[in-house]
């Protein structure tokens, strides 16, 4: 619709904007200053921006951030695309083909019902057992875990929206079912299938829990390297600033890149008729 | 779809490629320590070792980087320290615990822990010499006469003070009065004010009003001290310093808990007296060491009771301009009782290099070792070393003088931390004055006597 | 034959399937069965007790206490979440310059660690040098945010700045699916806009806002991150979440064998609130 002063709009969610950052904005400008002036009352908003921080994360901390945001990426791209995998045929399964008439959709969605914690020391004893322990692989497959509920609600959504006839009209012309799925389904869901991979992205990206508990010293994440500059002597806001920062940019930078098919393929599932 | 996904793999790859080239660089630098392919060829046995990141963990380092390079040579044992998030150290632990995981061959411990870690740890006496450390650290890692770990680094509590503003308390013959007055309007009597260091509880309780603009509005400084009540396991230690002084403690001698002891009720009315008065800042309810720190170095508070490690921070000119040099050190009031547990290393009862991993521990145990501790930033409980970097760190010695005098530790038992978490929850509504301390005693009795039963 | 339908529904669901033996089937057992023995850190296995940890849980006051702060906390955020992020995805619906940007602004909340975002309110909150508390005393606001009696109004706003981006995208979303004539009827006349809104728009989205409220209902029941960090469950119990309850029995007290058992009777609990959701979901 069009307002008739859209700039009042602009304002007013650029205030509300504005409000949800401020403890992002407050994380920017404290990573820049120095540990001086971040101690100093009342707070500094003019000083000269330092960049020692930065480049004490990253390089002489005696952390390997490096290896840390490798893994992460790992982690979540994987998670990602092992949620689509699992989740979408089995949505379409349990929608379109009747299975389990919905039961298994019930038991996943009460997956995400568990407080995750209680999993922690059965997945550890499990993954000790299978040699998975401080792996991003296994990282990965308590990922995909955690997320599946979220993918399955999703998907079923949209697939409920997808109009039949095109499938049906398909299948008279002899298409069999994986033929339907592949061809018909997955590009009449990309945007959809995009925001499913996007929020599980995300969320995996933050996951801290499981990354302490299956983590030793090859498979840790960034956001778990980033708590190592809580220390019992105090937090090293400067530090732990700066890595904080560093570690929204790739999921910024994901989701930036795909914001359209994010907001779209929400979109997808949202509305009856 | 196709071009989404190629996008994302690309930019993640392209992401990893970038990130993985700055990764080799880094780990030419300082990958010194690192134990490589090679070594494990020549026939030397790993050890990994958790430890706790920060101060103590840079310490360590070194340490670990001076046995690799030289005498883990010759015993053919490379160490590798493994680091853990501050609370996740001992989530991590208790899953690799309750496992009986060979995944580490060292854990981490503290004497507040040591009663839950027990079971998973080998005796290590007869193994190793404990004699150069502090007793009173080494007994602190000891339960049912079995020392469970090799104590590393010691924490105690001291009353840190404002040295400029306290000197002109005890010459400037205005603000005297000033003190008289406000002592008698808190405490129904009219002290003199006195050097820190001879403090009773009431003069604490003075001083803090007489630095509170809520009594005297030409204080220097917002409020008197800086309590620390968040409901945290730490700040119960802190606490425990208000009950110890008082004369009191957790159990009688019979091993039964004393609660709702005249001292607890003493200690926790001088809580209450502080916060209700404001003479801390509203938000001590959240505060731990870093508000607390934060507090003396933005110059809002005038004393706190506050870990030992603070001192060097506050007196350093690039992380607190506005009070370095001014900070010094007495013993906690009242009877001077600080509380004292050390962070050690045992050895994992179900790893696979207990050999090796005992040739480190003995290096660990060697005066050059925790030298080399020492200089890196760490405080290893031995007199001769931390004395020994008097000119340096001035309070190194200080630390080394107190534990000795007046350290003691709170009962080293299975159920130290379950009482400690007992207490943290029981206390702290009625610290902020939102129960009534007579009932958060009673409540903690009950706890405590339920949780020492199981 | 696999490419009849019958055979289809298994072959597509075989991931899943395979999925929950290996990564559910055995963990969720392995906890049942930890929750049914006295199990302590260190210890390993000990002894079966039956009920007995059950028992011990559900005399605890303190567990009762947790799960109705948790409750009321997930109710409370979870409405306020809804309607802010509602109101905020109508704003998004109209044409206005800085569309775009201001939207990726929007979102980004999300992608913040929630063990982080506690660290960063601990900054920004911090009495001594924090900017939250600077801002209040300049407007000679003088009060104490960790107060028992605001402590939990603090963690409710702390957790809508996190995650209202979060219904908002869902909502707002859902909208981009509503026919724009609908709107345009309400513009025309200003006065009649809410009511659009609540009579028309409404009912249409209601499927979205179902999947929204699910989401962060459950999550917000989970919240553990920034209340841990901030208060730890303090002053007193007054924060405690139910999470926060079992995390200290697990990894606190060691006693793992009564955590598993929390965490059953919290899933259980939450297990009747199952069949209402998959109803509106798969109508």
């Amino acid at each position: 619709m069009k307002a008739r002063k859209p700039w009042l709009t602009t304002i007013a969610v650029s205030v509300i904007a504005v409000f949800l950052l401020l403890p992002l904005l407050n994380t920017l400008m404290t990573s820049l200053k120095t540990t001086g002036d971040i101690n100093s009352f009342p707070p500094k908003f003019t000083f000269a921006p330092t960049l020692e921080h930065y480049r004490n994360v990253m390089f002489a901390a005696g952390y390997d951030f490096t290896s840390y945001f490798k893994n992460s990426i790992l982690l979540s791209v994987f998670t990602s695309l092992f949620v689509i995998v699992i989740a979408l045929p089995s949505a379409y399964s349990v929608i379109r083909l009747g299975f389990s008439s919905g039961r298994l959709l019930t038991l996943s969605m009460a997956l995400r019902l568990f407080p995750p914690i209680v999993f922690a020391i059965p997945y550890y004893l499990m993954f000790q057992y299978l040699g998975l322990l401080d792996t991003v692989t296994g990282l990965i497959l308590i990922n995909i875990f955690l997320n599946i509920p979220l993918g399955l609600i999703l998907m079923v959504g949209f697939l409920q929206e997808l109009p039949y006839e095109i499938e049906e009209s398909a299948k008279i012309d002899g298409c069999n079912v994986y033929q339907i799925l592949w061809k018909i389904i997955l590009p009449l869901m990309a945007p959809g299938i995009a925001s499913v991979a996007i929020l599980a992205f995300i969320f995996s990206w933050n996951d801290y829990l499981f990354a302490v508990i299956i983590s030793l010293n090859k498979a840790t994440p960034v956001t778990l390297g980033s708590t190592m500059f809580i220390t019992s002597w105090g937090i090293k806001w400067g530090d732990i600033s700066a890595a904080t920062v560093l570690s929204i940019l790739p999921p910024l930078l994901f989701t930036f890149f795909a914001q359209r098919y994010l907001v779209s393929g929400l979109s997808m599932g949202a509305v009856k008729g | 779809m196709k071009g989404l996904l190629t996008r994302c793999v690309t930019l993640a790859l392209s992401l990893t490629v970038v990130l993985a080239g700055c990764g080799s660089n880094q780990d030419s630098s300082t990958d010194a320590g690192g134990a490589s392919g090679g070594s494990e060829q020549s026939g030397t046995s790993k050890v990994s070792m958790v430890y706790w990141p920060g101060p103590e963990s840079d310490a360590m380092q070194k340490v670990v980087d001076a046995y690799n390079s030289g005498q883990g040579k010759t015993d053919g044992v490379n160490v590798e320290m493994v680091l853990l998030s501050r609370d996740g150290t001992y989530e991590k632990e208790a899953a690799m615990m309750s496992s009986k995981s060979d995944e580490v061959d060292m854990y981490f411990t503290a004497s507040y822990i040591i009663g839950q870690h027990a079971p998973s740890l080998d005796a290590l006496d007869g193994k190793l010499n404990t004699d150069g450390y502090l007793k009173s650290s080494v007994d602190s890692l000891r339960m049912n006469n079995e020392t469970l770990a090799i104590p590393m680094d010691v924490s105690n509590h001291f009353l840190l003070y404002r040295q400029d503003l306290i000197d002109q308390l005890l010459s400037d013959s205005a603000w005297k009065s000033k003190y008289g007055e406000v002592s008698q309007k808190v405490l129904g009597q009219t002290l003199e004010p006195k050097d820190p260091k001879d403090w009773t509880w009431d003069d604490f309780i003075a001083a803090a009003a007489f630095f509170s603009q809520e009594y005297n509005p030409d204080s220097p400084t917002k409020y008197g001290t800086a309590l620390q009540m968040k409901n945290l396991i730490f700040n119960v230690m802190i606490w425990d310093d208000f009950l110890w002084s008082s004369g009191g403690s957790w159990l009688d001698e019979s091993g039964k808990p004393q609660l709702n002891s005249d001292a607890a009720k003493k200690a926790m009315g001088i809580y209450s007296t502080i916060y209700n008065g404001k003479m801390t800042s509203p938000n001590s309810t959240v505060a731990e060491y870093p508000e607390t720190q934060a507090a003396l170095q933005s110059g809002n508070a005038a004393f706190a009771v506050q870990w030992g490690a603070a001192y060097d921070e506050l007196n350093d000119p690039a992380r607190s301009p506005n009070i370095a040099g001014k900070i010094a050190v007495a013993p906690i009031p009242g009877e001077h009782k600080t509380h004292v547990h050390a962070l050690g290393v045992g050895l994992n009862k179900y790893a696979k290099n207990k050999e090796a991993a005992l040739k480190w521990m003995n290096y660990l145990t060697t005066k050059d070792a925790m030298q080399i501790y020492a200089d890196g930033g760490g405080i290893p409980p031995i007199a001769e070393v931390l004395n020994g970097l008097g000119e340096k760190k001035p309070v190194l010695p200080l630390i080394a003088e107190h534990v000795d005098k007046y350290g003691y530790s709170t009962p080293i038992i299975a159920e130290t931390q379950p009482i400690m978490l007992k207490l943290a929850e029981d206390l702290s509504g009625a610290w902020a004055g939102k129960d009534d301390i007579g009932k958060a005693l009673e409540k903690a009795q009950t706890d405590v006597t339920e949780t020492l039963s199981k | 034959m696999v490419y009849s339908e019958k055979a289809a529904k298994w072959v597509l669901s075989f991931p899943l399937l395979l999925f929950w033996v290996v990564m559910v089937v055995f963990p969720a057992g392995y906890a049942i069965y930890l929750s049914l023995h006295d199990v302590s850190m260190g210890q390993g296995m000990s002894s079966f007790s039956g009920f007995g940890n059950y028992l011990e849980i559900l005399g605890d006051a303190d567990f009762w206490h947790s799960i109705g702060f948790t409750l009321e906390f997930a109710l409370i955020t979870t409405v306020l979440e809804l309607v802010f992020g509602f109101l905020l995805a109508l704003l998004f619906n109209r044409s206005f310059p800085g569309k775009r940007p201001l939207l990726s602004m929007v979102l980004l909340p999300i992608m913040v660690a929630p063990s982080l975002m506690g660290i960063m309110f601990r900054l920004i909150l911090n009495e001594n040098n924090g900017v939250a508390t600077y801002f209040l005393s300049l407007l000679h606001i003088q009060i104490n945010l960790f107060d028992p009696d605001l402590v939990v109004p603090l963690m409710i706003v702390l957790d809508i700045m996190q995650w209202v981006p979060f219904t908002f995208l869902i909502i707002y979303s859902g909208l981009q699916g509503v026919d724009p004539g609908l709107f345009e009827a309400a513009s025309v006349d200003g006065a009649s806009y809410w009511r659009t809104v609540l009579q028309i728009i409404l009912p249409v989205i209601a499927p979205i806002f179902f999947i929204a409220a699910f989401l962060r209902g459950i999550d917000a029941f989970r919240t553990f991150d920034v209340i841990y960090v901030l208060t730890n469950g303090g002053p007193g119990n007054v924060t405690k979440t139910a999470s926060i309850y079992i995390y200290e029995a697990a990894f606190k007290s060691g006693q793992i064998g009564q955590a598993a058992s929390a965490s059953v009777i919290v899933a259980v609990f939450l297990l009747l609130l199952i069949p209402f959701f998959v109803k509106r979901l798969s109508k």
